[in-house]
């Protein structure tokens, strides 16, 4: 059983940045005509979302967002020493875009940097490695950088996945102190259901070539996608969710021992209105306590959850408050965490 | 024996109205189109999208939780009255 608890570790700020470019999906009408995509977009509930221009990567956001927080958390550099840098969108294949981003922020270079592949249950993976490493102790202030651009991933010829996915970053910082009592987490993987969710070809797996970058027809509907660009069967993995992601949810408030009463707020990963209706409805959980950005920003994976809570939960987490994180995906990995947070700052969001 | 046989009857009879209404909501159908020899991937309303609902529907309506391998073995409507039976009986 993959269950974690911590004392005296949360996160005292957290900031976001999102590329200026507002893509109207209703007037998304590039390969699709109108009405058929009102149906998909009636649907995920994704009316907005931000795609990042070809010169700006997943780091570049995270950037953003982490000098937004240095700066009005008026934090000493030196005193950072880790650096996690969560996405499926880096800068390179090697080196890790933690390092350039070590650099970048001027970090000392005693800063312990390494990269997160996982999705979007990675903000919870992340979150729990820089708790156990401040837990350890020797470090003194951790940040835990989180960014996408699924606009780079998916084909927009694939109805499947056109609407859907949007780009974004975050930055959190992660401190020990006694003002912060307990944090659970549930952390769970299934790779049986690797081919749900998955770009198969430009690893290493299947090496990148002019066959693996031309677009083909994939299904008797007339999607078009590289065999570069991502795939997703919605169908399976939404029937996943609505069985795992509440049993999670049921093992980890009973691991806790906290009543549902006494957290204030649940984030889930933003994936797609529907899913995320449907687990609210199955879970009985009160509507105000749920916020939601999938219809302005969509899916942007591992980003969803923190750019949720810095886009519509800023002046609400002044005192001590206990929030329960949910993300699931890619892999197929999920996971849930319920956090304690006392007086969290929370920046506005920065455009790019 | 002729009892449970007659109480089998009325609950799979009661069942499949049940699954049809429920089907026709969430496929967007009139419920009269539904029959139970249908093969619901071929109503003109099914869809990938729709599919979601139907999912949702055995879950919330049912308590079905299915593996999309036994989910994609069945065909017809009376299939799905079978699984729902099957599983509430199990």
């Amino acid at each position: 059983m993959s269950l974690l608890s911590f004392n005296n570790v949360g996160i005292s700020g957290l900031a976001a940045a999102v590329p200026q470019k507002i893509i109207n999906n209703y007037k998304h009408d590039l390969y699709f005509n109108k009405d058929d995509i009102q149906e998909v977009i009636d649907k995920i509930g994704v009316r907005e979302r931000r795609f990042a221009d070809d010169n700006t990567c997943s780091s570049d956001l995270c950037f953003a967002a982490a000098e937004k927080l240095i700066n009005e958390m008026n934090i000493d550099r030196n005193e950072i020493d880790l650096l996690l840098f969560i996405s499926q969108t880096p800068d390179y294949r090697m080196p890790a875009t933690s390092v350039l981003l070590q650099n970048r922020l001027q970090l000392s270079t005693s800063t312990i940097t390494f990269d997160i592949s996982l999705g979007c249950s990675a903000f919870l993976y992340g979150l729990s490695v820089a708790y156990s490493m401040l837990t350890a102790g020797g470090i003194r202030k951790a940040l835990v950088l989180d960014g996408e651009t699924r606009s780079k991933v998916y084909s927009q010829k694939d109805r499947k996945t056109a609407f859907l996915f949007g780009d974004g970053g975050v930055a959190a910082l992660i401190e020990r102190g006694e003002q912060y009592s307990t944090s659970w987490f549930s952390l769970n993987s299934d790779g049986s259901r690797e081919s749900l969710i998955k770009i198969p070809a430009g690893g290493y797996r299947k090496m990148s070539s002019c066959e693996t970058v031309t677009e083909k027809v994939v299904d008797e509907h007339g999607n078009i996608r590289s065999e570069e660009q991502g795939y997703m069967n919605g169908a399976d993995v939404f029937n996943f969710v609505i069985r795992e992601v509440p049993r999670d949810f049921d093992r980890l408030i009973e691991f806790a021992g906290v009543e549902r009463n006494s957290i204030d707020y649940f984030i889930f990963h933003q994936a797609n209105s529907y899913i995320n209706g449907f687990l609210a409805r199955k879970l009985r959980l009160p509507e105000e306590r749920i916020p939601t950005t999938i219809h302005k920003y969509g899916n942007t994976s591992s980003v969803s959850i923190p750019l949720t809570i810095v886009s519509e939960l800023s002046g609400k987490l002044n005192g001590q408050k206990r929030i329960l994180l949910s993300g699931f995906g890619v892999g197929l990995t999920w996971g849930t965490a319920i956090i304690h947070l006392n007086d969290c700052f929370i920046g506005d969001i920065v455009e790019v | 024996m002729l009892i449970n046989s007659i109480l089998n009857l009325i609950t799979y009879n009661t069942m499949e109205e049940k699954l049809i209404e429920a089907l026709a909501e969430a496929l967007e159908m009139d419920r009269s189109t539904i029959k139970p020899d249908g093969v619901f991937r071929d109503y003109e309303n099914y869809s990938s999208l729709t599919e979601l609902s139907v999912l949702a529907m055995l879950d919330s309506e049912f308590g079905i939780e299915i593996e999309m391998k036994e989910f994609d073995s069945l065909k017809t409507v009376a299939d799905l009255v079978r699984l729902i039976t099957d599983k509430q009986k199990s």
